[in-house]
């Protein structure tokens, strides 16, 4: 991942108009801002935002994608570049290793297996450690794909209990709940879920892997990206269970950060920005990489993370899904 | 897989760096051009060689052909290597394939100000088609060759896809 090129934010609603190679962000209150193009990695916009045919060109260029979060901050979609990276042989290596059962079930098994790890790390390793052994157990004998979703799916409601006994009233999920998300919780989760899962595309559209081809989710579904969706789970509860047990152990969180009426809850306009700067900075965060031996971002694991299942359609390399290892 | 007519200087310059790394670019794997190396790399083309003639040979593109026939070729590097010679080899022969009878070649190294002059010599045209048929086998083999030293990676655009587990 580049690293003079960053994610840049849209938290208010804006205009991007093009200024020679530049970006210039109008808003109605406030100050214009110009970003210069070789300055963006890609744009996150949390916000309605207008753009034209000279800005869409000029982000077209730089291979720039505009990832939408809708109302509720979950994802909507992006405005992504014309695709120059995939390659067809590469495409052609992915598509016969997702689509042989063979190799694409164990690969399936480990994404649900290394999820389920980083919810335990992040949650809380004693009273997860019953649950991730059923977990462990039932996904071994797991006849497909559409099964180990069932089996992470009652972790999950495992994880969620636990999570909420750590969390103030007010935060509680009771449940997983998304669009609408019923509570604050839920909101919170599901706007940075959103986030990941953008960021995770862009990651992926740096390689040369098609984004639609998938082995846990089922290919092209619903919201197209779903290779994505595969990668994304992994990295989720770094994020986004993180953030909320983090920011509500130190009481950044409060009520007036989230709208919420009787059965549906999202981040209010300051909330937003919170919490946009928060995972911002999460991103930015670097940790050690062992085997490339320099500090890396938590955002550009996702980038190696896309290389590293390139490897294995490419080379047959056996695909060990990411399991926070610090 | 990969016809005669396309195999390029690049091409010869990973098959003399890193088999592995031509192996890679040939499936159509380019990873982010973003690294500081080849930002270096554009940056030296575009400050140090204004009055240049660039030659587009369709796969291999030389930086300058001067009047008297020689292939000028800058380098961001700091010291010549096998694979810069095996390049300009190529170039000349392409060119000589295309019925220019080209002198030699003159590569620069702004960063060292060194020039190196490599005047034209009979075996080239035999070297270059070994390289050429070396490119082509090396890229026919159906697995990855394998990763040289840890320390031959410095700077490769391939280094986070080669080296993360
Ligand atoms: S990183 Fe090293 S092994 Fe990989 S392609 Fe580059 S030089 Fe070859």
């Amino acid at each position: 991942m580049p690293t003079a090129a960053r994610t840049y934010w849209l938290t208010t609603s804006c205009r991007i108009r093009r200024k020679d190679q530049s970006l210039l962000i109008e808003r109605d209150h406030g100050e214009h801002v110009r970003i210069p193009i070789t300055d963006v990695r890609d744009l996150i916009a949390c916000k309605p935002v207008d753009v034209n045919t000279s800005v869409i060109s000029l982000l077209n260029q730089h291979h720039i994608n505009v990832h939408l979060l809708g109302y509720y901050g979950d994802y909507t979609g992006s405005l992504t570049a014309a695709d120059t990276a995939t390659s067809g042989e590469t495409v052609i290596a992915q598509v016969a290793l997702a689509t042989d059962p063979e190799r694409a079930m164990p690969i399936a098994r480990d994404i649900v297996r290394a999820t389920a790890f980083n919810v335990r790390r992040i949650i809380d390793r004693t009273l997860l450690k019953a649950p991730y052994t059923v977990l462990k157990n039932n996904t071994e004998d797991a006849p497909d794909a559409a099964s180990l979703m069932g089996i992470e799916g009652n972790f999950r409601r495992s994880a969620w209990e636990v999570l909420d006994t750590k969390l103030p009233d007010w935060l509680q999920l009771h449940g997983r709940s998304r669009r609408p998300p019923k509570n604050a919780g839920n909101a919170f989760i599901s706007y940075v879920n959103g986030i990941v899962y953008a960021r995770t595309v862009t990651a992926l559209r740096l390689t040369p892997l098609h984004t639609g081809i998938a082995f846990l989710h089922s290919t092209m579904e619903r919201q197209r990206h779903s290779l994505a969706l595969d990668m994304a789970e992994m990295f989720k509860p770094m994020f986004s269970e993180r953030l909320l047990l983090r920011m509500a152990s130190r009481n950044q969180l409060k009520p007036h950060h989230f709208d919420v009426d009787s059965n549906q809850a999202m981040l209010s306009d300051t909330g937003r920005k919170l919490v946009v700067a928060a995972v911002r900075d999460e991103f930015a965060t670097t940790v050690n990489h062992r085997e490339l031996k320099r500090p890396v971002a938590y955002d550009e694991l996702l980038y190696l993370e896309a290389l590293k299942v390139t490897r294995a359609c490419l080379e047959g390399d056996t695909y060990k899904p990411f399991r926070i290892w610090w | 897989m990969i016809s005669e007519q396309d195999v390029g200087g690049v091409h010869i310059k990973y098959l003399y760096h890193c088999p592995r790394q031509l192996w890679l670019f040939a499936r159509g794997f380019r990873p982010e051009a973003t690294s500081a190396t080849v930002q270096l790399g554009e940056a030296v083309h575009d400050t140090s060689y204004r009055r240049a003639h660039p030659v587009d040979l369709g796969s291999a593109r030389l930086d300058d052909l001067d009047g008297n026939l020689w292939v000028h070729e800058t380098k961001s590097s700091s010291r010549p290597s096998p694979a810069d010679e095996a390049q300009a080899i190529h170039y000349c022969y392409r060119l000589r394939l295309v019925g220019v009878d080209t002198q030699g070649a003159i590569l620069r190294y702004p960063k060292t100000r060194r020039t190196q002059r490599m005047p034209y010599e009979p075996d080239w045209d035999e070297r270059a088609r070994t390289d050429i048929a070396n490119v082509r086998t090396t890229v026919a083999q159906p697995l990855s060759p394998p990763r040289p030293a840890r320390t031959r990676c410095r700077g490769c655009s391939y280094f986070d896809y080669c080296w993360s587990q």
